[in-house]
Formats: structure tokens, C-alpha cells, sequence
């Protein structure tokens, strides 16, 4: 496919005949006409909707997913002009996205049936946000990060506020909103500071040559500007704060996805800015993330152990958590890499997961509080034995998917000499195993006398409703991959490293940083 | 007349925008009224495209791709300034203030 | 100096002025309505200064969407939320706001000082001036489309997003059960505030 321009005026570009490449954006084309779809179904009246969604969206992104899955090492060619590249890094990651909306969907049919909120807008405007975070994993150039990111953003704010009759649901996406869009005016006052630094270019390529040779007060600036906007969206300490209560107040299932498909978006963003931009300050930008890591994995990992609510609760561990892939990032070396995105794959189930069971938890008893588990292994083995195991893997207990990424992340982190990081890793890991365990103590060894009120009224198992099966499909689906991909995790590693070598920006920065290790040595 | 506007150095639409993004940073800090916080935020998106528009006249007259640029920038600042307010209307409801220091079900 | 420089530079200290003065007065003045026609000021400032930049497509677009959209869309919500409040005093709020200003005059320090001390690459090529329309039309279409259409996803969603939130009904019943609609799922220890509370078993919420 080809575009031809007509040139019109003086000083017009020759852009002729020019590669467009729209095979790269297949998969979200798929995510799009399944959002269309969604859109046109709703007309149809809520009772079609409630019937016809749910098939639409299960094709869109699992056609999304099979597409995927056949870009992966196809030969790399820039698409839409260098706007956006479809290297395996990039497919890793809207991989993730995409499983991680299939998976929220699956656990929010239910939910927002009962809440009498419309099902179609629902999945139409989460579907905007998988394709906005879908779009930022790949998007190569400062215009086409904003928009992705803006469209991401947009639809989370939406998406959090959209329980309206609840204040606290409002509440949440207001602030959600006023820090979001001032994060956003951050980055950009960075990413014009870039524009005029680069002499009127806006792909990174060009930002990232014009970094090498320019002035240290504006590029220090524009990192410090961008370098907020990433923490922001990776909700990295100290610019968290909107975590908990947008956690807290937004509909479990949203949470959800913010807390896997949002995030992996932001660190897919952060490699493509940090690695493939801000490469000639990587000495000083990895100083500025190793802050973060360490005050993310403290902060996120002991208030989450003062938490009464189990969402705030897995809400400070997801900052936590973003510490722990961090490690990964500040690296810099091809395990570095591997692990974050083995790292992002395995917290996508086992946080699915665990958020499958007090969703759950929460439609049969409408409570949230840790303390309403007391005893819940008598009355329902299912949410007990899964919570149980993904806790346990968030948690970093062998032999769980969650182990085996943590200790390539902590493995990676000590060949690269970071024993800080992996130190203060170790450490916060054990105070997270103290209050997962604490949870799981509660629900397991209690008698039956000292059981919960809530969980002594516990109504009857059915999964008869509309939307119970699937959210069934995905609480097994997520304790199985939890529980079994840990001792199968062989062709999750090779997955990981095959993304990252076959990803030419990355094998270019650890190219980098190897020959000036040599010439160090 | 294109040559004519280079008697302005760039460095003065930097300063004024610095001074607006500024204003924009205070006002989002010190608003208690939840639209005067949307206000500040549109008062810094204004700044940035006072920046792109400068460098896109003075550094990238043929390319103009600051120009384009800012013209996404007023497209998302108008989106977002619907769903800010959609959203402020629907806590309105349930809250009836708009005082940001009363928002407080939430722990910030 | 010729007299088109002259005016030009009139213009400039102009809307300099108007912008500066309307923004501190949109983010100082206590009635909300006065920040709102001021703010409306600002923005047609700032498309006085895109003129005075070559660029009348995004002065009018400046215009059109920010005077004719967002500030009667912010008037529209300002008249629609303006019952009489008046707000609480809180303790240390003048402290909290000077000391605001001390960082926000920092960051306008930093600011300038990176303004002013970045080689900046001019004077650049010379501007387009009238063609610069053609030229935005056709950066659209070709290097940036993808986000141009990314844009309008973004567009449809934010309007979708916007009635679904601000329209007043919702359904009082879960379609598939008919029971009475819960919104109060996201739950804690404070009672839920919710405008109509459906029937809920008291004796859950009086647990800690």
C-alpha cells in the first residue's frame, strides 16, 4: 500500500510513494471493528446487548491476539511513516494488553449487570483503552504517543467514574482526571522543549540523535518532564498518590485492567522513551528510576500491610510491583529486559486472578474487607483456593509463575550489580509474603465459629446468571497458568528472550552499554 | 509576510509561555472549585502550544509540524474538557459541591 | 524600524499583557464567572499571538474550538453547578498558597533560564505563511494519520463517555435478574452515598 501526495505551494514535503505498511495495526483494526460492533449492537436495546457483547468482544481481541501472535518476528518495517513499529517488544506488549482486557471483560459482565449500568458503552469504552495502550506500546513518534496515550487515559477516566450513582466512583475519576491531564500538560511542555531541540522533528529517532549533541539544562529538563509522565502511568512512588483512591473508588473490574493492561502499556512506553531516547542519559535517568524503585517497592509493599480493604490493599501491592519490574528496567542487559516482560506476563494472571476471586467474592457478599474472609475455605473452596494461589505468586512463593519471574528479575538485578535494588527487593518481598499469607490465614485457618458474619450468611453457589460462567472461565484459566506456569515457565522464558532479541532498539542499547562496559574493563 | 516576524526573538513566546504554564501549575495547586482546577489545565495546554507554535515559526517554518502538533493538542484539550466536565456534573449530583477540600471519601 | 515591525511589536506587547493578566486573574479572582469570560480572553489572546506567528488555520481552529467549544461548555457547567457554597475555611490556607507560589516562581526560574540559555537553531528556514494550511492538510494524511485517526476513536469515545456519564437515568434493575440495581459494590467501611440506596441487609454494614 502506497500514499501519494500531491505537492501543493512552495515548500511542500516530497513525501511520494511512500511505504504506509497498515499490516502492523491489524490486530488493533480488529480491537476497532469489534468496538463499532459493540457500539451499533447497544442500539439495539439493553437485553441484545447484554446477549451479543460479550461474543462480539471475545472475537475482537481473540482475533487481535491470533494476529499478534503472527506478526512475531515478521520481518520489521516502520509503519504509518514512522509512527509506529511492530518490533517483538511491542507485540510482547499489546499481547499483554490484549489478554488483560479479554480477561477484565470475562470478570465484568456480572458486575455490571448488577451495578444496571449499560453493557455495551461498558465494553466499548474499555475497548477504546486497550486500543489507545495498545497503540502506546508501539507508537514511534512524540504526536502518536500523546494521542495513544491520550486515548488510553480518556477512556480510564471514563471507565472509572462510570458506576455514577456512586460518589465515590466520581470521586475517583475526577481526580483521576485533574492528575492525569496535568501529567499529560507535563509531558507535552516536555515533548515541545524536545521539538524545538530536535529542529522541528518529532520521531524519537530524530529526538534521540539530538539528544547526543545538545545542552544539558533543557535535556534535563525535557527527561525530568517525560520521566513524570511514565511514573505517573506506571504509578511509580512518589507519583502514586492517585493509586489508591482511583483503586478504590473505581469498579473492581476496571481496577483490573488498569492494574495490568494500563501499566504494561506505561512500561512499554518507558522503555521506548528511556532505552531508545534518553540513551545518551541513561547514566542519569537510571539513577533517577532507581529512586523510584526503592521507594516503590518500600512504600507500595508496608502500607499495603496496614490495609483493611482487600482492593486498597492489592492497590498499594501493584505499586509494589511496579517496583519489582523496575529492577528489570534500570538493568539495562538482555536478562533485564527478558524479565520485565516475563515479569508483566505472569502479573497479568495471577493479578487477574486474584481480582476474578474478590470480584466474586464481592457479587456474592457485596464486601469488600479482608476481615469479611474470616473462614471462607467452609463456604466456598473455589475463591479460597484460588486467592490463595495467586496471592501466594504475587507473593513470590515456589514454586508459582510469580516466583520464577521474580528471581529472574532479582537474578538479572545482581549480574548487573544493582545489589541495592535487589537487597531492598528481597527484603520488601518478604513483608508483601507477610500480609498475602496474612490474607490467607484468615480465609483458611479459622473456625467455624470465629467465621465473618458476611461469610456465615453465604448465599448459595450457583453460576447460573448470565456472565457467572465466564467470569468462572477466567478465575480457573488465571489459577491454572498461576499454578501450572510455574513448573511448564520453560517456554515463557524463551517467549521473553526471543521478544527481546528480537527487538533492534533494545539490542542496540545492550550494545551499547556491553562495549562501554569493555572499554571500562 | 513571513520574514517580518523575526524581529521578535523566539525566546519572548518561551518566557510568556513559561509564564502561562506557571499560572496554570499555581491555579491547579490552589483551586478549591473543581472547574477553576479544569481551567488552570487548559491555561497549561495553552502554553504548550504557544511553544510549539513558536519553535514551528522559528525553527521549522517549512515543516510547520508544530503546527500539527498543536492542532492535536486543542483536539485532546476539548475531549478532555467534555469528560472532565460530564464527570464533574455526575459527582455534582450525588455530591452537590464542587469544592475540591470536600471530595474527601476517598483517602488522597 | 519599519512600521510593520513596529505594529507587530505593538500586537505583541498587547496580547502579551492580556494573556498574562487574564490567566492570573483566572486562576485569583473568587467569582468563578469572571475566571470564566476571562479565560475566554486568554484563548483569544493566545490566537491573536498564532496570528502574529504565520499560522491563521490553528488561530482559527484556536477560536472555534477553544472560545467556541471548551469556554461555553466550562460557562455551561459553571451555571449548571452554581448553587451559593460557601466553603470552608481551612487553617494554614495562606501559607499553603504562598508557598505554592515559592515553587511554582522556581519552576518559572528554571524555566526561563532554559529558555534563555538553550541555543536555540535560529533563525530557521523561512516561514510558509499562507501555505502552511496545504501543508497541515497534508501532514494529516501522510505522516500523521495514524494518529489522526487515532483521534477520532478518541473523539467518538470522549462524546460517548460524556452522555453516558452525564445523563441522568440508569436502570433500576439488573437486566437479566430484575433484581434491584447495586451500585454500592465497591465496598468499605463508610456507608456507601449513593442518590436513590437500594434495599440492602443492614446487618452486613454494621460489621467492621
Amino acid at each position: 500500500m502506497t500514499v501519494f501526495c500531491t505537492l501543493a505551494g512552495g515548500g511542500a514535503p516530497a513525501i511520494t510513494a511512500l511505504q504506509l505498511n497498515a499490516g502492523a495495526i491489524a490486530p488493533e483494526s480488529a480491537v476497532l471493528v469489534a468496538l463499532l460492533a459493540c457500539l451499533l449492537v447497544d442500539l439495539a436495546g439493553e437485553e441484545a446487548a447484554s446477549r451479543w457483547v460479550p461474543p462480539i468482544c471475545y472475537g475482537g481481541l481473540g482475533t487481535a491476539l491470533v494476529l499478534l501472535a503472527l506478526q512475531w518476528n515478521a520481518p520489521l518495517e516502520p509503519s504509518f511513516l514512522g509512527s509506529f513499529l511492530a518490533d517483538n517488544l511491542a507485540i510482547a506488549f499489546r499481547g499483554v494488553v490484549a489478554a488483560s482486557t479479554l480477561l477484565s471483560l470475562l470478570i465484568s459482565w456480572r458486575y455490571v449487570e448488577r451495578s444496571g449500568t449499560p453493557v455495551g458503552e461498558y465494553a466499548a469504552i474499555l475497548l477504546a483503552a486497550t486500543l489507545g495502550a495498545m497503540f502506546l506500546c508501539g507508537a514511534t513518534d512524540l504526536v502518536s504517543i500523546f494521542i495513544s496515550l491520550e486515548t488510553l487515559s480518556v477512556s480510564s477516566y471514563l471507565l472509572s467514574g462510570y458506576m455514577k450513582r456512586d460518589a465515590r466512583s466520581g470521586e475517583a475519576a475526577l481526580k483521576y482526571l485533574l492528575v492525569g491531564s496535568a501529567a499529560a500538560a507535563v509531558f507535552l511542555y516536555g515533548a515541545s522543549l524536545l521539538y524545538g531541540l530536535t529542529g522541528g522533528e518529532t520521531s524519537l529517532e530524530a529526538v534521540g540523535v539530538a539528544l547526543q549533541t545538545s545542552a544539558t539544562p533543557v535535556t534535563a529538563l525535557a527527561l525530568v518532564f517525560v520521566l513524570a509522565t511514565v511514573a505517573f502511568k506506571i504509578a511509580a512512588v512518589p507519583f502514586h498518590q492517585w493509586t489508591p483512591d482511583v483503586y478504590e473508588g473505581s469498579p473492581t473490574p476496571v481496577v483490573a485492567f488498569l492494574s495490568v493492561g494500563s501499566k504494561a502499556a506505561g512500561f512499554a512506553l518507558a522503555l521506548r522513551l528511556l532505552v531508545g531516547c534518553f540513551e545518551s542519559f541513561d547514566a542519569q535517568w537510571k539513577v533517577l528510576f532507581t529512586v523510584l524503585a526503592v521507594l516503590s517497592m518500600t512504600l507500595g509493599n508496608v502500607v499495603a500491610l496496614a490495609q483493611t480493604s482487600m482492593k486498597r490493599m492489592l492497590a498499594y501491592s501493584s505499586i509494589g510491583q511496579a517496583g519489582f519490574v523496575m529492577i528489570g528496567l534500570v538493568c539495562g542487559t538482555e536478562d533485564g529486559y527478558a524479565a520485565m516482560v516475563l515479569y508483566m506476563a505472569a502479573y497479568l494472571f495471577m493479578n487477574l486472578g486474584a481480582f476474578a476471586c474478590i470480584i466474586l467474592f464481592s457479587l456474592r457478599t457485596g464486601s469488600d474487607r479482608i476481615s469479611d474472609y474470616a473462614g471462607l475455605y467452609q463456604k466456598d473452596p473455589l475463591i479460597t483456593l484460588g486467592l490463595s494461589l495467586c496471592l501466594l505468586s504475587l507473593g513470590g512463593i515456589p514454586p508459582m509463575l510469580g516466583f520464577f519471574g521474580k528471581i529472574y528479575l532479582f537474578f538479572a538485578g545482581w549480574a548487573d550489580q544493582q545489589y541495592l535494588l535487589v537487597v531492598v527487593g528481597l527484603i520488601t518481598s518478604v513483608v508483601s509474603i507477610y500480609y498475602y499469607i496474612s490474607v490467607i490465614k484468615m480465609m483458611v485457618v479459622k473456625e467455624p465459629q470465629e467465621a465473618s458474619d458476611v461469610v456465615k450468611a453465604y448465599p448459595e453457589i450457583s453460576w447460573s446468571l448470565t456472565g457467572m460462567q465466564p467470569l468462572r472461565a477466567a478465575l480457573v484459566g488465571c489459577v491454572l497458568v498461576t499454578a501450572i506456569g510455574g513448573i511448564l515457565s520453560n517456554p515463557l522464558f524463551t517467549w521473553a528472550n526471543s521478544a527481546v532479541a528480537g527487538t533492534p532498539m533494545l539490542q542496540h542499547a545492550i550494545a551499547a552499554s556491553e562495549s562501554a562496559v569493555a572499554a571500562l574493563g | 509576510m513571513p520574514a517580518s516576524s523575526i524581529d521578535i526573538p523566539l525566546e519572548a513566546y518561551l518566557v510568556l509561555a513559561a509564564i502561562l504554564f506557571c499560572t496554570g501549575v499555581w491555579g491547579l495547586i490552589n483551586s478549591r472549585n473543581a472547574v477553576r482546577v479544569l481551567m488552570s489545565i487548559e491555561l497549561m495546554l495553552n502554553a504548550v502550544n504557544i511553544n510549539l507554535m513558536a519553535f514551528s515559526s522559528y525553527i521549522d517554518g517549512q515543516q510547520i509540524r508544530g503546527q500539527v502538533f498543536a492542532i492535536f493538542v486543542i483536539t485532546v484539550a476539548a475531549a478532555e474538557a467534555a469528560v472532565g466536565l460530564a464527570i464533574l456534573l455526575s459527582l455534582y449530583r450525588n455530591r452537590e459541591t464542587v469544592d475540591m477540600e470536600r471530595f474527601n471519601l476517598l483517602r488522597w | 524600524m519599519t512600521i510593520a515591525s513596529v505594529t507587530q511589536l505593538i500586537c505583541f506587547v498587547a496580547l502579551s499583557l492580556t494573556l498574562v493578566l487574564g490567566a492570573l486573574g483566572v486562576v485569583l479572582l473568587p467569582n468563578i464567572v469572571y475566571s470564566a469570560f476571562l479565560l475566554a480572553g486568554v484563548f483569544l489572546s493566545v490566537a491573536g499571538l498564532y496570528l502574529l506567528l504565520n499560522a491563521s488555520f490553528v488561530a482559527a481552529a484556536q477560536v472555534l474550538v477553544y472560545v467556541g467549544a471548551v469556554n461555553v461548555l466550562i460557562l455551561f457547567a459553571i451555571m449548571l453547578v452554581n448553587k451559593k457554597e460557601a466553603m470552608a475555611e481551612i487553617p494554614g490556607l495562606l501559607l499553603r498558597r504562598v508557598l505554592s507560589g515559592a515553587v511554582c516562581l522556581g519552576l518559572f526560574l528554571l524555566l526561563l533560564r532554559v529558555d534563555l540559555t538553550t541555543p536555540w537553531a535560529v533563525p530557521g528556514p523561512t516561514p510558509l505563511g499562507e501555505d502552511a494550511t496545504t501543508l497541515i492538510g497534508i501532514h494529516l494524511f501522510s505522516d500523521y494519520l495514524l494518529p489522526f485517526e487515532l483521534a477520532s476513536v478518541l473523539l467518538l469515545m470522549a462524546m460517548i463517555g460524556a452522555i453516558v456519564l452525564a445523563r441522568r437515568d440508569v436502570y433500576s434493575s439488573d437486566v437479566i435478574t430484575g433484581e434491584a440495581a447495586d451500585q454500592g459494590l465497591i465496598e468499605k467501611e463508610r456507608t456507601p452515598l449513593l442518590l436513590e440506596s437500594p434495599p440492602r441487609d443492614t446487618t452486613l454494614l454494621e460489621k467492621v
